[in-house]
C-alpha cells in the first residue's frame, strides 16, 4: 500500500483559496489579490497532482505507473462509522482518478487564468473566485475520494457550486431560475446515487473503492467483492427483470440515474443549456470540461459492476446514443453561441455514455479528456468573443470576427476541427474509437449497428452545427446592429444589455485570456496522440510521422477496466465476455486479427469522410445565408421544457396546493380538530363562571382526562374482581 | 466539584427555576423590567457551562445511566425522584442548554410587553425540558412533560402573532389530549407491575428489569394490553413529534409563536416526542413496537413527502419552515422504527441536527420579521442586494437543512435511510421501497427551500420597502455564528457524538429488535471501541 499525505494538498489548497477569498477578498478589494490567491491555489493542486501522478519527487512510483493499478492513498480521518458501516474521509489516486485529477487541475488552472481577464471589473470578483476555488475543491474531492460516500460529498459539492455560479448574476431572472433548476435536477439524480450506495453496501458490505487498512483493520473494497470469481460467475442475466431484482443490475441502474442528472442525459438534460446563464468561464470549467463528466467517471469507476450487469449496460448505451442525436438536432437551431456549445456538450456526453454502454470504458475516458480540451477551448473562445462583443451572445449579431479577433479565431478553428473529427486533432481519435467499438460490440443482437448508425449521423450533425456556429461568428458580413425578430427580444431583456454604439468595433481579448486559449488549442491539436489505436498507429503513413507508438492511454487504464472472468479457463466463457466489446490489447498485435484492423481502418476512413462532408454541408448551407431560418421545433428544443412543466411541475405544485394543503390539511384534519375543539369548549362553558379565557379549555380537558382515567379504573377494577 | 458532579442533573434542572424565582422576586427591590434579559441570559449561559460537565463522563452504573440520583419522592405510591443520563439523553440535554441562551439573545429587542413574565416562562420551560430528558421515573417524567406545556402555551398565547389564541389553544388541546392517555398508561403499568410482582412502581429501570427478566409480561392479562399501552404512549409522543396526521397544530404554533418560542419548539420540544418513543415505547413494549412498526413507517413516509409538498406551496416563510419540520421529523421516526443501529443512531443525530438547523432557520426568519413585520414570500425578492451576510447565512442554513454532505443534516438522514434500507422490519423488499419513497423527500427538500431562496433573495430588488433594509447586526451575527459552526462541525466530524451515543442506542436497539443478550455480545465486541 502506498501512502502519500501530500495527496490531500490537492483538495485543500483550493479550499484554502476559497476561504481566504471569502473572508479577506472583500476587504482587500483588489482583483490582483483575489485572482492571485485563486490561481496560486489551483496551481498548487496542479503541481502536486502532476508530481504524484508521474512520481516526480515522491518516494513511490507515480500513480499512473503503479503495477496492477494500485492507488496512492491518504487517510485523513474517519468520517462516519456506525455498526459495520464505515466511510472515511480518505483520498486515493489510482490510474483513473490520476488522469481525471491531471486534466481537472490543468484545465482548471487555465480557466482560472482566463477568468481573471474575463471577470475584470465585476464587482463580485472575489466572490466569483471563492466559488470557483470551492468548485475545484469539490470536483477534486469527487475524483480523488476513496469511497462512494466521500465521492458523493464531492458530487453534491459540485452541484452546490454549480448552483452558486449559475446564479452568480443574481439580478438576472433567467440565472436564478436556471440555478434552481440545475440543483433540483441534479438532486433527482442524486437520489439514484444514494439508493445505489445503500444497495452496494447491503450487497458487498463496503463502500470503499480500494482495499486498504485503516487503524490496523482491513477494509475490503466494493470492487474486490465484485471481482471475486464466485460473484463474477453469477453475473446477472440480460433481462428486464434484473433491473428490479436488487442485484448488481439494480445498482448499475440506480447509479446511472445519478449519472443522467450530473451529466445531463435524457431525461434530466434540460438544466445544462439553461445553466449557460452563468459566466462563461463557469460554463467552460463546470458545464463542459469537468463536472458534467462526473457521471462518466462514476460509471467507469464502477465498470466491474457494470460488466456483470448487461441490462444496465444496454440502457446506458441506448440513453447515451439517444441523447447524442437528440441534443445534436437542437444544437443545429440555436442562435446563442453558448447554447450551441451547451447542446454540443450534452451530445458529446452522450457519446461517452454510448462508449460506456458498449464496454469501451477506455474510449469513454479518452473522449472525456479530449473533450475537456476542445470544449473548454470552444467555451473560452466563445467567452472571448462575448467579451469582445460587449456581452452580445446572439450569433445573428456577429459575423466577420476573424478580422478583429485573430487569436480567438485561430484557436477556435482547432477546437472546431477537433470536435468535428478531422484527423489528427484530438477529438478524431477518441470519437473514432467510440464509433468503432460500438460497431464491433458483441452480444447486443444487431443493436450495435443501429447504435453505430446513430453515432455516425450524430457525427455528421456535429460537424454541421459547429460549422454553422463558426460561419455565423467569424465569417460573412458584420451584423452588429442586426434587428432580431420580435419574439426573441423577450429572452434578452436583461438590463446589462446596452445599445451597441454605431461605430462599434469588436476587440481582441487581453493576454490573460488568449494565453489559455493558445494552450488549449495546442492540447486540442496534439492531445489525442497519447491514445492512437493500434489499427491506425500501425498504418505506415501514421507511423512515419509519429513513430510506431503504443496506445499509452489504453495501456495506462487497462488495470482499472480489466475484463472480469478473463483469467478463468477458456472453456467457461461467461455471458459477460460475449457481451463486452473486444477490449483491445496492443502489446501483441496477435490480439488484433487482420480483419478487425482492416474494419477499423475502413470505418475510420468512413468517419473522416463524414466529418468532411458535414463541414461541407454546413459551409454550403450557412456561408451564403448565415441567418437561414431553422425549424421551429428544434429552436424550441422539441418543447421539452414545456412538456416537463405541464406534465410534472404544474400537477405537483397545484396538487400540493389544492388537495394536500387546502383540502386535506386545512380542510379535513383541521376541520375535524376544530369540530372536536368546539365540542370541548361547549363542555367548558359549564365552567364559564369560575374560569375565564382559554383556561376553560384546559379545565375541560383535565376534567375529560380525569373522567377517562376514572372510567378506566372502574372498568379495570370491575374486570379484576369479576 | 464532587458535590456538583453528584447532583449535576438536579442543579441543571433547578438553576433556571431559581432564575425564574429571582426574576419574579426582583420586583420587591427594583421596578425596571427591561434589563431582565441580562439576568435570563446569565442564568442560561451558566446552565450551559454547567451542562458541559456532563461530558466529563462519570462512570455509568450497571443500568447504563450516569449522574444518577434516586431518592424517594412519594413513598406511598413508590414514586422516586430518579434521574440520570445516558448516551441518548446526554446530547438532548446539551442541545437544550445550548439553544436556550441563543433563544434568549434573539429576544433582545423583540419583547416589549411584560418581559418579566416572558423571561420567567422561558426559564421554567428550560427546567421542564431538561427534566423530561433526564427523568427515569414515569410519574416524574409525566410531570415534566406536562410542565413544559404550560409555559409554551403562554409564550404563544401572549407574545404570539395575530392568530395566537387559536394557535395556543390548538397546541394545548392536541398535546394535552395525548399526554392524558399516557398518564393512564403509566398508571396501568404501575398496577400491572403490582399484580405481577407484588410491588407497584413507576421506576423506569425497575420496570425495564421486570420486563426483560420476564416477571412482567403483557400477554397475561389480555393479548392486547401491550399494544394498548404502546399506543397510549405512542399517541402522546406522536402528537409531540408530530407524526402525520397529528401535525396540524405545528404550523399554527410555529408560525404564531414569537421567534424564541418557535426556536425552542422546533429545536427541543419536538424532540421530546421522538425521545419518548425511543426511550419508553421501544424498551417497555418491544413486541408491540415491532408489531406496530409498519404503521409508523408508513406515517413517517407520508409525513416526509407530504410535509415537503405542502411546504413547497406555502406563501409564508415561517409556515414553510414549520412544514419542513414535519418532513424532517418524519425521517427521525423512520430511522427509529428501522430498528437498526444505523437507523437509530441516524435518528438521534438528525434530532440534534434538526435542532440546530431549524432553530437557525427560525432565527433567520425572525430577523427579517423584526425588520419588515411580514413573512409573506411575495413581499420580498432580491434581498441579497441589501443584506448579503443575511443571504449567505440563510443559504448555508438551507443547505444544511436540504442535507448537503459535510453539513449536519446529511449524516443523520444518510444513516436513517441506510438503516431503513438494510432493515428487516418490513417483509421482503418493502424496506427498500420504503427507503426509496423516503428518499424523494430529499429531492423535495431542495425544491421548497431553493424556490423560497430564489424568490426571497435573488432577482431584482423590486419592493421599495426592502431597499433600506439593514444587514445583520453584530448581535445577530453573534447568535448565528455558533449555530453555523455546529452545522459544519457536525457534518464533517460526527464521530464524537456518534461514539458516545452508541452504547445506549445499541442497547435500545437490542431490546426492541428482540435479540437475546448473548446474540449481540460478540457483535458489540467487534464494533466496540476496543475492537478498533
Amino acid at each position: 500500500m502506498f501512502e502519500n499525505n501530500y495527496l490531500s494538498l490537492i483538495i485543500f489548497a483550493p479550499l484554502a483559496g476559497a476561504v481566504i477569498n471569502w473572508f479577506f477578498g472583500k476587504r482587500a478589494n483588489s482583483e490582483m489579490f483575489s485572482g492571485a490567491v485563486a490561481c496560486t491555489a489551483v496551481g498548487i493542486s496542479t503541481v502536486v497532482a502532476f508530481m504524484i501522478a508521474f512520481g516526480i519527487g515522491t518516494p513511490h512510483q507515480g500513480a499512473l505507473f503503479i503495477p496492477e493499478g494500485k492507488p496512492v492513498l491518504d487517510h485523513i480521518w474517519t468520517w462516519i462509522q456506525v455498526g459495520d458501516f464505515r466511510a472515511d474521509f480518505g483520498l486515493g489516486m489510482d490510474r483513473l482518478s490520476g488522469i481525471y485529477a491531471l486534466f481537472v487541475t490543468f484545465v482548471g488552472l487555465l480557466i482560472h487564468i482566463f477568468a481573471t481577464g474575463y471577470m475584470h471589473g465585476d464587482k463580485g470578483f472575489y466572490r466569483f473566485f471563492a466559488y470557483l476555488n470551492l468548485f475545484m475543491f469539490s470536483m477534486l474531492t469527487l475524483v480523488l475520494a476513496d469511497n462512494f460516500l466521500l465521492m458523493f460529498v464531492g458530487w453534491e459539492g459540485v452541484g452546490l457550486c454549480s448552483y452558486l455560479l449559475i446564479g452568480y448574476y443574481i439580478n438576472k431572472d433567467e440565472a436564478r431560475r436556471a440555478a434552481k433548476k440545475a440543483f433540483v435536477m441534479n438532486r433527482i439524480g442524486d437520489w439514484g446515487v444514494l439508493m445505489g450506495v445503500f444497495l452496494i453496501f447491503t450487497i458487498t458490505g463496503s463502500v470503499s473503492f480500494f482495499d486498504k487498512a485503516v487503524d490496523g483493520q482491513a477494509v475490503q473494497s466494493v470492487f474486490s467483492w465484485v471481482q471475486n470469481s464466485a460473484n463474477v460467475s453469477q453475473a446477472d442475466p440480460f433481462t428486464w427483470g434484473a433491473i428490479f431484482a436488487g442485484g448488481l443490475t439494480s445498482v448499475g441502474v440506480l447509479l446511472f440515474i445519478g449519472a443522467t442528472g450530473k451529466s445531463a442525459q435524457i431525461p434530466l438534460l434540460t438544466w445544462l443549456p439553461d445553466a449557460m446563464a452563468g459566466p462563461t468561464p463557469v460554463s467552460a470549467l463546470i458545464h463542459a470540461a469537468t463536472m458534467v463528466t462526473a457521471g462518466v467517471y462514476l460509471v467507469v469507476r464502477c465498470n466491474s459492476i457494470y460488466q456483470l450487469a448487461p441490462t444496465a449496460m444496454f440502457i446506458i448505451a441506448v440513453i447515451g446514443a439517444a441523447t447524442a442525436i437528440f441534443a445534436a438536432t437542437i444544437g443545429l437551431a440555436q442562435n446563442d453561441i453558448k447554447k450551441v456549445l451547451a447542446y454540443s456538450t450534452v451530445s458529446q456526453l452522450g457519446y461517452m455514455f454510448l462508449a460506456c454502454g458498449v464496454g469501451a470504458f477506455v474510449a469513454a475516458i479518452f473522449h472525456v479528456m479530449t473533450h475537456a480540451f476542445f470544449k473548454a477551448l470552444l467555451f473560452l473562445g466563445s467567452g472571448s468573443v462575448i467579451h469582445g462583443m460587449h456581452h452580445e451572445q446572439d450569433m445573428r449579431r456577429m459575423g466577420n470576427l476573424k478580422k478583429y479577433m485573430p487569436i480567438t479565431f485561430f484557436t477556435m478553428v482547432t477546437g472546431w476541427l477537433a470536435i468535428a473529427g478531422i484527423p489528427f486533432f484530438a477529438g478524431f481519435f477518441s470519437k473514432d474509437e467510440i464509433l468503432y467499438k460500438t460497431f464491433a460490440a458483441q452480444g447486443l443482437g444487431n443493436w450495435n449497428y443501429f447504435l453505430w448508425g446513430i453515432g455516425i449521423v450524430t457525427a455528421v450533425l456535429t460537424a454541421v452545427y459547429m460549422t454553422r456556429m463558426m460561419v455565423m461568428t467569424f465569417w460573412g458580413s458584420e451584423r452588429f446592429h442586426q434587428e432580431l425578430p420580435e419574439e426573441d427580444q423577450a429572452d434578452h431583456d436583461d438590463d446589462d444589455h446596452h445599445e451597441i454604439p454605431a461605430d462599434f468595433k469588436p476587440h481582441e481579448s487581453p493576454w490573460t485570456m488568449t494565453v489559455p486559449l493558445v494552450a488549449l488549442a495546442v492540447l486540442s491539436t496534439f492531445g489525442g496522440l497519447v491514445g492512437i489505436p493500434y489499427a491506425l498507429s500501425s498504418l505506415p503513413v501514421v507511423s512515419s510521422i509519429v513513430g510506431e507508438e503504443a496506445n499509452h492511454f489504453e495501456e495506462t487504464l487497462k488495470p482499472v477496466v480489466k475484463k472480469l472472468g478473463a483469467d478463468e479457463s477458456h472453456g467457461a466463457e461467461s455471458e459477460v465476455k460475449h457481451f463486452l466489446a473486444e477490449g483491445s490489447s496492443e502489446e501483441a498485435a496477435a490480439h488484433h486479427s487482420p480483419e478487425e484492423i482492416a474494419a477499423e481502418r475502413w470505418l475510420a476512413l468512413f468517419s473522416v469522410l463524414l466529418a468532411a462532408g458535414g463541414i461541407a454541408i454546413g459551409w454550403f448551407m450557412f456561408a451564403g445565408n448565415p441567418l437561414r431560418k431553422m425549424p421551429k421545433v428544434l429552436e424550441r428544443k422539441w418543447y421539452l421544457d414545456e412538456i416537463y412543466n405541464k406534465a410534472i411541475v404544474d400537477p405537483i405544485t397545484e396538487g400540493s396546493r389544492r388537495f394536500l394543503w387546502k383540502g386535506f390539511d386545512l380542510g379535513f384534519i383541521d376541520g375535524t380538530i376544530n369540530g372536536l375543539g368546539s365540542f370541548v369548549t361547549e363542555i367548558g362553558s359549564l365552567f364559564r363562571r369560575i374560569q375565564v379565557g382559554f383556561v376553560r379549555s384546559y379545565a375541560a380537558i383535565i376534567l375529560f382526562g380525569a373522567l377517562v382515567v376514572l372510567g378506566y379504573f372502574i372498568y379495570y377494577a370491575y374486570r379484576t374482581i369479576g | 466539584m464532587d458535590f456538583i458532579n453528584q447532583y449535576l442533573l438536579t442543579i441543571l434542572i433547578l438553576v433556571p427555576t431559581i432564575g425564574a424565582v429571582a426574576i419574579i422576586a426582583h420586583q420587591a427591590f427594583w421596578k425596571d423590567e427591561s434589563q431582565l434579559k441580562w439576568l435570563t441570559l446569565g442564568v442560561t449561559v451558566l446552565n450551559f457551562v454547567l451542562s458541559l460537565l456532563l461530558l466529563g463522563g462519570a462512570q455509568a452504573s450497571a443500568n447504563g445511566f450516569s449522574f444518577e440520583q434516586n431518592s424517594p419522592w412519594i413513598p406511598a405510591i413508590g414514586s422516586n425522584y430518579h434521574i440520570g443520563v445516558d448516551g441518548l439523553s446526554l446530547w438532548l440535554v446539551l442541545l437544550t442548554t445550548f439553544i436556550m441562551p441563543i433563544a434568549v439573545i434573539s429576544t433582545w429587542h423583540a419583547v416589549e410587553k411584560r418581559p418579566l413574565a416572558f423571561y420567567a416562562f422561558m426559564l421554567v420551560l428550560e427546567s421542564a425540558m431538561i427534566g423530561v430528558f433526564v427523568s427515569l421515573d414515569l410519574l416524574v417524567f409525566y410531570l415534566f412533560f406536562e410542565a413544559s406545556l404550560v409555559p409554551m402555551f403562554f409564550l404563544i398565547g401572549i407574545w404570539g402573532g395575530k392568530q395566537r389564541i387559536y394557535a395556543a389553544v390548538k397546541f394545548f388541546i392536541y398535546t394535552a389530549l395525548g399526554s392524558l392517555l399516557m398518564l393512564v398508561a403509566i398508571i396501568a403499568l404501575y398496577y400491572l407491575h403490582l399484580q405481577a410482582t407484588g410491588t407497584g412502581t413507576f421506576d423506569y429501570v425497575t420496570l425495564l428489569g421486570s420486563i426483560s427478566s420476564g416477571s412482567l409480561t403483557f400477554g397475561g392479562s389480555s393479548a392486547y394490553t401491550g399494544t394498548l399501552l404502546f399506543l397510549a404512549f405512542a399517541l402522546a409522543f406522536s402528537i409531540k413529534v408530530p407524526v402525520f396526521p397529528f401535525h396540524t397544530w405545528l404550523p399554527d404554533a410555529h408560525t404564531e409563536a414569537p421567534t424564541a418560542g418557535s426556536v425552542i419548539l422546533a429545536a427541543i420540544l419536538l424532540k421530546m416526542g421522538t425521545y419518548g418513543i425511543m426511550r419508553f415505547n421501544f424498551t417497555l413494549f418491544p413486541e408491540a413496537s415491532r408489531e406496530m412498526a409498519w404503521i409508523f413507517i408508513v406515517l413517517a413516509i407520508i409525513g416526509i413527502t407530504y410535509g415537503a409538498l405542502v411546504a413547497m406551496v406555502q406563501p409564508d416563510v415561517k409556515r414553510l419552515v414549520a412544514y419542513s419540520s414535519v418532513a424532517h421529523m418524519g425521517f427521525v421516526v423512520l430511522g427509529m422504527f428501522s430498528f437498526t443501529e444505523q437507523g437509530m443512531q441516524g435518528a438521534l443525530y438528525t434530532m440534534l441536527a434538526h435542532g440546530v438547523t431549524t432553530g437557525a432557520l427560525f432565527l433567520l426568519v425572525g430577523f427579517i420579521y423584526e425588520r419588515r413585520h411580514t413573512r409573506e414570500i411575495s413581499e420580498y425578492g432580491g434581498l441579497s442586494n441589501v443584506m448579503p451576510i443575511y443571504a449567505t447565512f440563510f443559504v448555508i442554513t438551507a443547505m444544511a437543512s436540504v442535507g448537503l454532505p459535510f453539513l449536519n443534516g446529511f449524516v443523520g438522514e444518510f444513516l436513517i435511510m441506510l438503516g431503513m434500507w438494510s432493515s428487516t422490519i418490513l417483509p421482503g423488499s418493502w424496506n427498500q421501497i420504503a427507503t426509496m419513497a423516503a428518499g424523494t423527500g430529499v429531492i423535495f427538500a431542495a425544491v421548497y427551500l431553493l424556490w423560497m431562496i430564489q424568490r426571497v433573495f435573488f432577482g431584482k430588488l423590486t419592493n421599495e420597502k426592502n431597499k433600506s433594509l439593514s444587514d445583520l447586526s453584530l448581535r445577530e451575527i453573534g447568535i448565528m455564528a455558533p449555530l453555523l459552526f455546529l452545522m459544519v462541525f457536525m457534518g464533517v466530524y460526527p464521530k464524537p457524538i456518534l461514539d458516545s451515543s452508541k452504547p445506549s442506542v445499541v442497547e435500545i436497539q437490542r431490546i426492541v429488535s428482540g435479540e437475546t443478550k448473548g446474540g449481540t455480545v460478540t457483535e458489540l465486541n467487534i464494533d466496540g471501541p476496543e475492537g478498533r
